[in-house]
């Protein structure tokens, strides 16, 4: 089941590349919400417990809800225009993203042999951090740039559900609220910015120089 | 549970009161009240006058006495100088970062001693991320366009890092598969004693993505950028906040998994990367030294080079690592008053720019000759501690096994200077055209009086070489594996 969910995070990456709407970006944080608070929930399904459901609720709560409205709200208040402004073309972004992620997989699928590896929720979630960087540097737009660190950020949560690493609770709550306050004081500094410097892209931001 | 209370409670519970109280005397009265009680609790367990026994994720080792000492410092004499800071006229703009200032102030201590007590790399993360969200809107305290323009770049650039960071963590947790750590929490005791087991691949790729993941927090070359900006375009005091506490902070966590790598066959790959990092660090603050233009962004770069300098001095090991503990003390009290004193020059000249001030001997008196000396205790002139510790430092790489660093190091560093001091110099002394209407010439203020004593301070350290310190220090090395 994991590795069903982990594909269709995958696939959402690609979705990613091919999509040129900022709507786009922000409903693929949304699903990719979704599949990972499935994939945290399931273990629970077996021995339900009311202490086990806070993890997965507040996940939810954060990724599904806060932080994709709270995006959402920036758009629409700032009006940002719709589409996302690439630096490359999306043909060449497909295709470094696939490049990317069939390496991935590939090198993932040997460490394999040497370490007891999760290798499909591994890659996947390793792709998503790559990809969450691609998305840094080839777009323009700030928006964007707060959606790919957010996908990174996804990533590397799939990632620690596949190394099956035993952090506490609450550890993992605070590492969801850290990354919950670090998105909302990127909103505010995008509002500021755009109303300060009239703009929201990365060529504004060029007057700190050595 | 009182340590607990006093190091990460009290601040948080300040915190909260200032969200509440908007009255910015009491506000202040509170925070200087805790930052006394940070410091003398930590001056009590670092001397050992008072046995912690922290609970849940946090624990205290040599390690982390020494750093909660550098931080309660530092930002004592931060709290000190606030609320003249403050009171100073400002644009009106600015009038509106005054009311969170000594909010997020009391937010920063919480989380900079939860990330420097904490002995697991969860709590680590998360306190170091917390460290991140609290200085980023006080670097955006003047509220124009360069200073949000740094936040914006500094809170971005450090959370992609720390994300790294991050997966770091997660690699060593894949690292333990198969050993007796598996499905064991990640404290750091449980990996340093185990460490011989676990997986040397993934060891080695957790520790170049922490280094590298932090390293944007440490402000280390290549990722310095973003930290360059906000120390320079952040208020003065926060400058020498991150400059003298955060960067060490982002070192522990480096530190942290150093310690671990340290039994193991990835010991020597491990030196070569700090020795690489550090290295390179010093050689782009020698790069930039050749074009300076705004001062406050030489400090900052100053700051780059000496952190590279403790890290290469990590790196080479021996008697160069208790340089470099020596070193991340000397320079955070160096760092306070240097950006204390540019910040008083910025006031008066109302520009960072390094051609458009000159005379500040003839104008501000006292303040050119606290920027004076406190240069040259940046640059390690005797009697000033950075002097003792750089000697150590090259002593350790002179008797190691690549001298070559050291040919490298003392090049770069007389290059650095020698420009540096050209800059200086030609601020404090060049005859400029500059009329001020009010130019306090006798004014002797709080600053001024901070800057004296941090300075006083790093000489009485330096020369009493308190025994404490010292045998802190050896059992710092001794965790390291160093037998001097």
């Amino acid at each position: 089941m994991e590795n069903v969910l982990s594909i269709l995070f995958c696939l959402s990456l690609f979705y990613l590349a091919i999509t040129s709407r900022v709507k786009g970006y922000v409903s693929v944080l949304q699903l990719q919400g979704v599949l990972l608070s499935i994939i945290v929930i399931l273990p629970f399904l077996k021995n339900f417990s009311v202490y086990g459901l806070i993890l997965p609720v507040t996940l939810i709560l954060i990724k599904v809800f806060l932080i994709p409205r709270y995006i959402n709200k920036i758009i629409l208040d700032l009006d940002i225009k719709r589409v996302i402004e690439p630096t490359i073309q999306q043909f060449t972004f497909l295709l470094l993203v696939i490049t990317s992620t069939v390496l991935i997989f590939v090198v993932s699928n040997i460490l394999s042999q040497n370490t007891e590896l999760n290798v499909i929720p591994f890659a996947s979630g390793f792709s998503a951090v790559v990809i969450g960087i691609y998305v840094i540097i080839f777009r323009r737009k700030l928006i964007v740039h707060v959606a790919g660190f957010l996908v990174l950020e996804n990533g590397i949560f799939l990632f620690g559900t596949a190394v099956a690493s035993e952090l506490p609770m609450l550890i993992e709550l605070g590492i969801l609220l850290d990354v919950f306050v670090v998105v909302f004081l990127m909103g505010i500094a995008l509002n500021k910015i755009s109303s300060t410097l009239s703009g929201f892209d990365v060529s504004i931001l060029g007057r700190l120089k050595d | 549970m009182f340590d607990l209370f006093i190091f990460i409670l009290l601040p948080l519970l300040t915190s909260v009161f200032c969200y509440f109280v908007k009255n910015l005397r009491i506000q202040f009265s509170a925070s200087i009240l805790v930052s006394v009680l940070h410091l003398a609790l930590s001056l009590s367990v670092f001397t050992g006058y008072y046995q912690t026994n922290l609970p849940f994720f946090f624990g205290i080792d040599s390690l982390s006495k020494l750093f909660i000492v550098i931080l309660s410092n530092v930002y004592f004499w931060v709290v000190l100088v606030s609320f003249s800071f403050l009171k100073r006229p400002v644009a009106s703009k600015a009038q509106e970062g005054k009311k969170y200032y000594f909010l997020l102030l009391n937010f920063y201590l919480t989380a900079n001693s939860a990330a420097i007590l904490s002995n697991h790399f969860g709590m680590y993360w998360v306190a170091a991320e917390a460290t991140t969200s609290s200085v980023a809107p006080l670097i955006y305290f003047y509220r124009n366009e360069e200073a949000l323009e740094a936040m914006w770049k500094y809170l971005f650039l450090v959370s992609v890092g720390i994300a790294f960071a991050f997966i770091g963590i997660l690699f060593l947790t894949l690292s333990a598969k198969g050993t007796s750590l598996e499905g064991q929490q990640l404290f750091f005791w449980e990996f340093i004693k185990n460490a011989n087991q676990l997986n040397p691949i993934w060891l080695k790729a957790s520790f170049i993505f922490i280094f590298v993941g932090l390293s944007t927090k440490i402000g280390i070359a290549p990722m310095h950028t973003a930290d360059i900006d906000a120390t320079s375009n952040a208020p003065s005091p926060i400058a020498a906040l991150m400059s003298g506490s955060l960067r060490i902070t982002g070192l522990l966590g480096v530190m942290r998994i150093f310690q671990i790598i340290q039994p193991t066959s990835s010991y020597e790959f491990a030196k070569v990367i700090l020795i690489i990092g550090g290295l390179f660090s010093v050689f782009v603050t020698f790069v930039y030294m050749f074009k300076v233009n705004n001062y406050k962004r030489m400090l900052a770069y100053s700051s780059v080079e000496h952190l590279g300098l403790i890290t290469l001095g990590i790196g080479i090991g021996g008697l160069a690592f208790v340089g470099a503990m020596y070193h991340a003390i000397y320079n955070s009290i160096t760092k306070a008053a240097l950006f204390l004193t540019a910040g008083n020059i910025h006031r008066i000249y109302k520009t960072r720019e390094v051609d458009k001030v000159n005379s500040v001997l003839n104008l501000m008196p006292a303040t050119g000759w606290i920027f004076l000396l406190s240069f040259l205790a940046i640059s390690g002139i005797p009697p000033f501690g950075i002097f003792f510790s750089e000697i150590k430092i090259f002593e350790g790489m002179l008797f190691s096994d690549k001298p070559v660093v050291l040919f490298l190091t003392m090049f770069f560093l007389l290059f650095i200077f020698i420009n540096m001091g050209r800059i200086i110099f030609s601020m404090l002394y060049k005859k400029g055209e500059n009329d001020f209407q009010e130019v306090d010439k006798k004014q002797f203020r709080l600053i001024h009086f901070a800057a004296i004593l941090l300075l006083i301070l790093l000489v009485s350290i330096a020369i009493a070489s308190p025994d404490v310190l010292y045998r802190n220090i050896i059992n710092i090395s001794k965790d390291f594996g160093i037998n001097l």
